[in-house]
């Protein structure tokens, strides 16, 4: 649950390029992650930041570009050969993923998704995976509910349980899809409530694409305007957010704030 | 990508798994056929089931029994070997390929030039007149004259259908000269089924329902009647058959020595009166004495 | 006072005359007829069609006395029925799944070859498959020469069986196709996201979630199986192995009683379905159970997370 010891925990994504057929999604992004730092992505929907994220982990296969997580490098383009592949299974197993649709297990309980991805892929014996799931349940809020199943769990709870199981994987950065935007007002905050502890107490490497420009104040370290392919603003979230440079920026933030 | 080609070899490999859990073949005795029945010491016979009094299955005993059984079983034993069966489809017998499934065939089958092609012949074990019966109400067909531009059921495949098709040749024995029976039903509407049994049930419907005549062994017809179909036999029969023993000519081991032990067993059963019995057992009468056809 | 008023004009109260009697009374009939169940009166419908036929058959003068008698022998060939089709489903569905995940595949052989299968055996008849199983493979065997010619020279049983998971397995991969696909694609990406590997993901993801989508047209299949196991007697079935419809026509045509024979058969084989078809419901209202919210604190297994927006 802690971070490992320095070195290598970066997150660097150079000349990333990716194109859906003809049309260019990611025009070129580079970003580089330190260890501890939280950035929030936003922009309007279709500029490209849920691409962005899901090229870090290769959901997405980049067009161009290299993608670098914990000192694992990844070419993208071309090809998927059996190297590849291993390289980017090693390359998952230190990112932790979270979805905006949850997407826990539906056949598994609370805590049977939780020690999946350490049991099944890094192979821990089962007993030691579900005294650490436990912990990560309670520490998520949900000890009591390590026997439920998803459809027995409000989407705030699945939420909960989806970030406790990408946890359960010791990753060295999380990423974020939209973690919230699926969820009934009254259940962002025990996300989000989460998400934050996650940063404060734990000094969690994330990279959050999401709305809550409110969450982004308090927890980020850096912000990243994404429009229309590219990043076109980064900085802190009080420069941001009070200061923008870019009129895309300004316009993005009066329509959101 | 490795899940493609894995499904793929998989899906070899379980086709294969499935063709090696198959049945195995025969043990290959020394090339030789004789040799190959003597070592795994069973004659497998083919018989067609449906088909009394030549052979049926007997309910109770759960066993085959019938004049063609009873043929088989005493040739085994003069092998000097147990008799195991197969039931094959008729027309899987008479067309030779049998795959070594099994031996011989002891199905009352008569020597044409085109089974002779596929199949060794023994001298006939027996004769039997091929007649025809009509529904028991018909009075207007009383001989093969009748039976002009009729609707008439025969058994596919076998003499009966050939012989309506005035292509029927049936040789004496195997090295005679096949002759060539001419029908003496002008222009028939020929029906064919899978066995006579069929044909005749057909028949029994009605008059002229279905059928109008069915030809098939004499035998057959009269265990028809026995068993209370309402058909009667009219006219005199049709012509004489040989029917003898058979074995696959395109058999991987060599039959030839097969074929002569056979064809000396059937003479034998001939000479001791054995034939004779077992037809007076089936038939009541015997029928293993050439006749001439008429 | 007067019922009824001026002559063309309109009348003020029902008038008596026996149309209204009949009227009323076939009012009075379809009130009550309301008034009865639906399932009473279909049962009624039911027996009356089942009685129809008990007198046609009895009028038809069907030896029903050898009928009697033989269904004892002709039921003893249910449990090889049973046998054959129970045999050849498990194949079947090993067969679909490497089907499906064929059809599934970026790998070009892979695709390949389950396309060329699933079109061979859906596109010709079983009774040809049949046929050509068990004659035309030993013919090859023998061009291939020893040891093929052994190998490829089946039994009766196994030529069926194998006939008949090839050919059920070349349907089915539609259906394991389907299922699998029925499984939400963001399942398949948090199992990627974990780090796991393509055979990871479908044997503890996709598959056995897939599994509940699969398993009721399954069911269905297996019933289906159990009718065209008929078809395996055409191949001359022995003695020891003899199925429904083998027995039913060798005592048929021994005793010259073909229709009495096989409308044995027939009610055997509706006996069969019938109660398979029960035991099918059962499942399939079991599964579908599954989807439904349990109680708070109830473990209900393996069900599904509604995909998108908020719940409560």
């Amino acid at each position: 649950m802690s971070p490992t010891s320095d070195g290598m925990l970066d997150v660097r994504v150079e000349g990333l390029r990716k194109s859906f057929g003809t049309h260019e999604v990611l025009k070129g992004i580079d970003l580089a992650i330190d260890r501890g730092e939280v950035v929030v992505l936003f922009g309007r929907s279709g500029s490209g930041k849920s691409t962005l994220l899901r090229c870090i982990n290769f959901l997405e296969e980049p067009t161009e570009g290299t993608i670098e997580v914990a000192g694992i490098r990844v070419e993208g383009g071309g090809f998927r050969t059996r190297a590849k592949r291993d390289r980017i299974r090693q390359l998952r197993i230190r990112t932790g993923m979270v979805f905006q649709d949850f997407n826990l297990f539906s056949h598994r309980t609370a805590l049977e998704n939780v020690i999946e991805g350490p049991v099944v892929v890094l192979g821990k014996p089962r007993r030691a995976a579900e005294a650490s799931g436990r912990e990560l349940l309670s520490m998520v809020g949900l000890p009591e509910k390590a026997d439920h199943y998803p459809i027995q769990l409000s989407g705030g709870q699945q939420q909960r349980v989806a970030i406790a199981r990408a946890l359960a994987m010791d990753p060295a950065v999380m990423l974020f899809d939209e973690p919230t935007s699926a969820l009934d007002p009254e259940l962002i905050g025990e996300v989000l409530g989460v998400m934050r502890r996650l940063a404060t107490e734990l000094r969690m490497t994330m990279l959050v694409v999401s709305h809550e420009m409110g969450f982004a104040r308090e927890v980020a370290s850096r912000m990243a305007f994404v429009h229309d392919g590219q990043i076109i603003e980064e900085g802190p979230p009080e420069q941001v957010l009070k200061d923008a440079k870019r009129p895309e920026t300004r316009r993005f933030l009066e329509a959101v704030l | 990508m490795s899940k493609g080609r894995s499904a793929a070899l998989a899906a070899l490999a379980l086709l294969l798994a499935t063709v090696l859990v198959a049945c195995g073949g025969d043990d290959n005795g020394g090339g030789d056929l004789l040799a190959a029945i003597e070592d795994k010491e069973a004659l497998t016979v083919s018989t067609d089931p449906a088909y009394p009094p030549q052979s049926k299955l007997n309910e109770e005993t759960g066993e085959y029994e019938g004049f063609d059984i009873d043929v088989a079983t005493e040739i085994a034993e003069r092998l000097g070997v147990e008799v195991a069966w197969e039931a094959p489809a008729w027309d899987t017998i008479i067309a030779g390929n049998w795959n070594g499934r099994w031996d011989v065939s002891v199905g009352s089958m008569t020597i044409t030039p085109e089974r002779a092609e596929v199949l060794h012949f023994t001298p006939p074990y027996y004769y039997t007149p091929a007649a025809f019966a009509v529904h028991e109400d018909n009075s207007t067909i009383t001989d093969a004259n009748g039976l002009a531009g009729k609707k008439i059921g025969v058994c596919g495949g076998c003499t009966y259908d050939l012989y309506l098709q005035n292509k029927l040749e049936i040789a004496r024995d195997e090295s005679a000269e096949p002759e060539k029976v001419e029908s003496a039903v002008a222009n028939p509407k020929i029906r064919t089924y899978d066995t006579d049994s069929t044909a005749i049930q057909d028949l029994g419907l009605g008059d002229g329902r279905r059928l109008d005549a069915v030809i098939s062994a004499l035998p057959t017809l009269q265990a028809a009647i026995k068993a209370g179909s309402p058909i009667k036999i009219v006219g005199e029969p049709l012509y004489y058959e040989p029917l003898s023993v058979a074995v696959d000519r395109k058999s991987e081991l060599d039959p030839t020595s097969l074929v002569d032990r056979l064809s000396e067993i059937v003479d034998e059963m001939h000479e001791d009166g054995t034939l004779s019995e077992l037809s007076q057992k089936w038939y009541a009468t015997d029928l293993t004495v050439a006749e001439t056809s008429s | 006072m007067t019922i009824g008023s001026e002559s063309g004009g309109e009348r003020v109260a029902p008038p008596l005359p026996p149309a209204g009697e009949k009227r009323s009374r076939r009012e009075g009939l379809e009130l009550y007829s309301a008034r009865i169940p639906f399932t009473l009166k279909l049962a009624a419908v039911w027996a009356t069609i089942l009685g129809l036929l008990v007198v046609l058959f009895a009028a038809a003068d069907f030896d029903t006395a050898w009928m009697r008698e033989h269904t004892g022998f002709i039921a003893k060939g249910i449990t090889w029925t049973i046998v054959i089709a129970v045999l050849a489903i498990i194949l079947a569905c090993l067969l679909a799944l490497l089907g499906a995940l064929g059809r599934l595949s970026h790998n070009a052989i892979a695709v390949g070859l389950t396309g060329f299968y699933t079109s061979f055996f859906r596109g010709t008849p079983l009774i040809v498959q049949l046929f050509l199983i068990y004659l035309a493979l030993p013919q090859i065997g023998l061009a291939l020469g020893d040891p093929w010619a052994d190998l490829l020279t089946l039994d009766v049983l196994t030529a069926g069986v194998l006939a008949l998971a090839l050919n059920y397995g070349a349907y089915m991969t539609e259906i394991f196709r389907a299922g699998i696909q029925s499984v939400g694609h963001g399942q398949s990406e948090a199992a990627e996201a974990l780090g796991m590997t393509y055979s990871q993901k479908m044997r503890r993801v996709v598959l056995p979630q897939a599994l509940r989508v699969i398993i009721p047209p399954t069911g269905n299949e297996f019933i289906a199986m159990m009718k065209d196991t008929a078809l395996v007697s055409f191949l001359g079935t022995s003695i020891e192995q003899m199925e429904i419809f083998r027995r039913a026509q060798l005592v048929g045509k021994a005793d010259f009683r073909n229709l009495e024979a096989l409308l044995v058969a027939a009610l055997m084989y509706w006996g069969l379905t019938t109660i398979f078809q029960y035991f099918q419901l059962r499942l399939e209202r079991r599964l579908s159970k599954a989807y439904v919210r349990g109680t708070a604190g109830v473990a209900v297994a393996g069900q599904r997370v509604p995909t998108g927006p908020s719940q409560t």
